[in-house]
């Protein structure tokens, strides 16, 4: 295209225009010096002969001035000719204007929202140096299906001397935390680092400094906090640094204060205080274990080399934990796991695609409007102007409207980032950094751009093909539309209902999924309970005293009105339990294995409370003190692993190795399983223990059934009981316990809101897009029809035809787009539970409800075009 | 194109280069110019410098093409020659003239020779 090509050639003297104007002096003086020559020749002087030159060229620097003009600034000129005229355009037909720029500014504002989360979750590095470089490594274990567990110290240092792949590994976990401050006793998050961690991340505080070995080997009382600790504890003053905090119950002093936003994947706290890494003995405590590459290693060979360390490691370890492994995962996959990752680009292709559907209705409406235009095209063709002229003025109208259009929608977007932000499922990790940034922008101008040359060119390239007789054949009224402006209006209705199918039947799977999760039985009867934690006061040291306290806030709060029952639990929600060593009696003797498995301590009344069913044998009762037969209850998931096939109850069980001196307890009853790591995981392993018998722990969370239907009502009530029992205790997180299971699905409803939104987007722009079709294609063939029914069609026939060129369209686009949805269901398949990525119900029924949708849409037009009256239709000239 | 004053005098010049070029074959900006002046009969009073930013244009258009070469006096001068799409809008520029000339010819012949 010439056009284009002089654009090119411009733009390439604008770049290089020192170049081209040495060039330009070049030519001018060898001109001067060939002109001299000829004059020489006819017998001036040399001297002569040069102004002779110089006067039959002209002015040299005018010359030069309009020569630059040419290069360059009038592809200024002409392009603002053209926006002029665009604006005029698109000025003079309101409707289409701004049905047009609704239409793309929505989807361009949805697109990139969804971009801004795509960016800030998957795509911005994570705020380490060089963090292509930093893995989590984990304890695997095949024989339990465990991929990541937590390490022991000791394995670590062993991991450590015994391997090359790594500069440097450092070790991390939570820890419940008290803090002692003027208003009394308070629970935060804590965090135990081993005092490489920052080192390792290269990550340097923001004030101060990080801990070094030495001062953690001597126990020195020292503490790094959050910013957003510093931030609202000390109004972000730097008189944080050397201040001392009291935790659990020793003092601290604050040496450094993290960036803001520090936290490592959904690893986050409010105070970090280092650990030792030298204990001697592999302890039972384990930790997350992080690791930075030495420059050149990659994760493959990292991972070969930690699998031999672990194969070498195993003969050192006990019988009974042989078989481990260490599995070493990016960081990067551990922040966002491939889940997370999955669900955020089938969102983002959703919502790419709802962006193409609206494009195709743009086009569809522009396609129309150009066939309206024929006229007005071929009068512009014949006052001279060529096609490469017309379609560079419909290419620049289609881009006027996208920008004007990506300038909404960014507006737009700026606003739907901020509800998502709010709205958002909390538990996705980085999503508190979604942000409009550059990339941000530059990809909504990207899709701007886009959707101006999709929009713009199939209008061109239609009008380049009618080659712009200007005989005005194509604005007769005996042709309906164009016939390649048809095809390509059909074509694009396919299309939409071919990617609407697609995005319904992954919005039907995911409700599908929802529907199995929320009807999952979760072991718990969640309705009406409303969930306290509490701990003891810090004054509260002796274990008796703390059993002694919990008895009686029990006792307290069942003598509230308004309460069924109340039980307690020292843990009920845990993510990752640790795995420990079980031993169990069994028929064929004694089993002891290491096993992830929860143990709890509860109260009698905690299971009548939460209502979780008893399966064999008895509750606990008041009869199980201190000094009776240890006893315990455990879940039918460590009935099926530990004795398979057998009935538990009367068996022994204890914590710790074979012979260990820990006691036995005897199981007296099964209960079903409790999903306590998730309502979406399936319950794991779990023994409970009569909280008498057991050490009592230091924090509590209470569980208490009431009658009321909005247990949050009662939340004065009971912290009121709790502070007449002892009035120091800190109080914290009160909730509904159905909420609580609700935060396990918060990732899940996202997801499945936002794609199910997104079709019903897609669906109600395919129904309008295949109406303005059928509807354009009856007021252009209003004299074929009245043809037909002159000749003898009735109007029921009439009514067929409509129907029937509707249902082609959509059953071709439905067709099509069944076999994109297999596809995407299969990739998509791990995001689903209880129904398979094929499920024949979701396929049938969105298939019917997208014919049915595209039937409702050709029902108006075609009862229109059967109320043809022949005569009129075609008596109008 | 919607032709601005400026764009019919470059067209004109244009046609006579691009004309110059089919007949003498590739040429050097300093020999187009003398060709012109000695084919309008020195009756085109041609600042020679003007032929450049023409020469740019019809460059720009693609009609011709330039590379550096030498001259007959062994001067370092870009020599320009004509390409595929100049030739056929030659054609079609020549056409355009003897249709429009003979319409203002027929015009002329009605005021000399009154009804």
């Amino acid at each position: 295209m010439t056009r284009l090509r002089i654009l090119l050639s411009r733009l390439r003297a604008l770049l290089r225009s020192r170049r081209m104007d040495r060039e330009m002096d070049d030519e001018i003086a060898s001109h001067l010096a060939e002109a001299a020559d000829d004059y020489v020749r006819q017998g001036l002087s040399p001297e002569e002969a040069r102004r002779a030159a110089q006067r039959s060229f002209g002015g040299v620097p005018q010359t030069k001035e309009v020569y630059r003009q040419v290069r360059s600034f009038t592809l200024l000129e002409e392009l603002s000719r053209d926006l002029r005229y665009a604006l005029r355009t698109l000025r003079k037909s309101p409707a289409f204007t701004l049905t047009a720029a609704a239409t793309l500014a929505l989807a361009i504002a949805a697109n990139t929202a969804m971009f801004s989360v795509l960016n800030a979750v998957l795509l911005r590095p994570l705020p380490y140096r060089s963090p292509e470089r930093l893995a989590m490594l984990w304890t695997e274990d095949p024989t339990q299906n465990l991929r990541e567990g937590r390490s022991a110290l000791w394995d670590v240092d062993q991991w450590q001397r015994r391997s090359q792949s790594f500069a440097d590994l450092a070790t991390f976990d939570s820890v419940s935390t008290l803090l002692t401050g003027p208003e009394g006793v308070e629970q935060i998050v804590g965090a135990s680092i081993s005092p490489n961690l920052l080192p390792v991340l290269g990550v340097q505080p923001v004030l101060g400094r990080s801990f070094s070995a030495e001062e953690t080997e001597l126990g020195q009382g020292l503490v790094l906090i959050s910013h957003r600790f510093w931030q609202a504890r000390f109004g972000g003053s730097s008189d944080a640094l050397g201040a001392r905090l009291v935790l659990n119950g020793s003092p601290a002093r604050i040496v450094g204060i993290l960036p803001a936003d520090f936290q490592i994947g959904r690893f986050d706290a409010d105070v970090w205080q280092p650990h030792s890494t030298h204990r001697g003995g592999r302890g039972p405590q384990t930790w997350f274990v992080i690791g930075r590459l030495r420059p050149g290693v990659t994760f493959e060979q990292a991972q070969a080399e930690m699998s031999a360390v672990g194969r070498g490691l195993n003969d050192q370890l006990p019988a009974n934990e042989r078989n481990q492994g260490v599995t070493v995962v990016p960081l990067s996959l551990y922040v966002v796991g491939p889940q997370s990752r999955l669900a955020l680009w089938i969102l983002g292709g959703a919502v790419f695609c709802v962006f193409l559907i609206a494009a195709a209705n743009v086009t569809s409406l522009s396609l129309a409007r150009s066939t309206a235009r024929a006229r007005e095209m071929a009068v512009r063709a014949a006052l001279g102007a060529n096609a490469g002229r017309i379609v560079r003025q419909l290419l620049t109208e289609s881009v006027v409207l996208a920008v004007v259009s990506g300038v909404m929608g960014t507006v737009l977007a700026v606003w739907g980032i901020r509800l998502i932000r709010a709205f958002g499922p909390a538990n996705l990790p980085r999503l508190n950094q979604v942000s409009v940034d550059l990339r941000v922008l530059g990809w909504a101008l990207v899709t701007s751009l886009l959707a101006g040359i999709l929009v713009g060119l199939a209008p061109a390239v239609t009008t380049l093909r009618r080659d712009l007789r200007p005989s005005g054949e194509e604005s007769g009224r005996s042709v309906s539309g164009g016939t390649s402006t048809r095809r390509i209006r059909r074509a694009l209705v396919v299309a939409e209902f071919a990617l609407a199918i697609v995005l319904l039947v992954g919005a039907g799977l995911l409700i599908r999924s929802w529907w199995y999760v929320t009807n999952v039985d979760s072991g718990f009867n969640p309705g009406r309970v409303l969930v306290i934690e509490v701990s003891p006061p810090p004054t509260v040291t002796v274990p008796a005293q703390r059993t002694g306290l919990y008895s009686r806030v029990l006792e307290e709060i069942q003598a509230v009105p308004g309460v069924v029952s109340a039980g307690l639990i020292d843990d009920l929600f845990s993510d990752n339990p640790r795995e420990r060593v079980l031993t169990v009696e069994r028929n064929d003797g004694t089993l002891s294995e290491r096993l992830r498995f929860t143990s709890d301590a509860i109260t009698a009344d905690f299971f009548r409370t939460v209502g979780t069913p008893l399966r064999r044998g008895r509750f606990f009762s008041t009869g199980d003190g201190p000094d009776a037969l240890p006893v315990a209850i455990i879940n039918e998931a460590m009935a099926r692993r530990s004795w398979p096939g057998d009935d538990p109850v009367g068996r022994r069980l204890k914590l710790g190795a074979r012979d260990s001196d820990r006691s036995w307890y005897t199981v007296v009853g099964v209960v079903g399983d409790m999903r306590r790591q998730g309502i979406e995981r399936e319950a794991l392993p779990q023994m409970f223990v009569p909280l008498a018998q057991d050490n009592p722990p230091g924090n509590v969370a209470l569980f208490i059934r009431t009658s009321s239907d909005d247990p949050l009502a009662m939340a004065g009530a009971l912290r009121a009981a709790v502070r007449r029992v002892e009035k120091d205790a800190p109080i914290f997180g009160v909730a509904p316990l159905e909420q609580q299971l609700g935060t396990y699905l918060t990732q899940r409803r996202f997801q499945t809101s936002l794609l199910t939104g997104f079709s019903i987007v897609a669906l109600l722009m395919a129904a309008v897009g295949i109406y303005g079709l059928i509807q354009y294609s009856i007021a252009t063939r209003t004299q074929e029809i009245g043809l037909r029914m002159a000749i003898g069609a009735q109007a029921g026939d009439i009514f067929r035809m409509i129907l029937g060129e509707g249902l082609t369209l959509s059953l071709s686009g439905v067709a099509l787009g069944l076999v994109g949805a297999l596809w995407l269901g299969h990739a998509g398949s791990s995001l689903l539970l209880g129904v398979t990525a094929s499920d024949p119900l979701t396929f049938t029924a969105v298939s019917l409800l997208l014919t049915a949708v595209a039937i409702a849409a050709c029902y108006f037009p075609a009862r229109r075009a059967m109320k043809v009256d022949p005569i009129r239709a075609l008596r109008v000239t | 194109m919607t032709p601005d004053k400026s764009d019919v005098l470059y067209g004109t010049l244009g046609l006579m280069v691009i004309k110059t070029l089919e007949a003498l074959g590739p040429l050097h900006g300093y020999r187009i110019a003398r060709r012109i002046e000695q084919i309008s009969g020195n009756q085109l009073a041609l600042n020679q410098g003007t032929l450049y930013p023409a020469l740019l244009k019809l460059e720009q258009m693609d009609w011709i093409s330039s590379r550096w070469g030498l001259s007959e006096s062994g001067r370092r001068v870009k020599i320009y020659a004509l390409t595929r799409a100049g030739r056929r809008q030659l054609h079609r520029e020549e056409a355009q003239w003897q249709r429009a000339a003979s319409i203002v010819e027929r015009f002329l012949k009605i005021s000399e020779d009154p009804l």
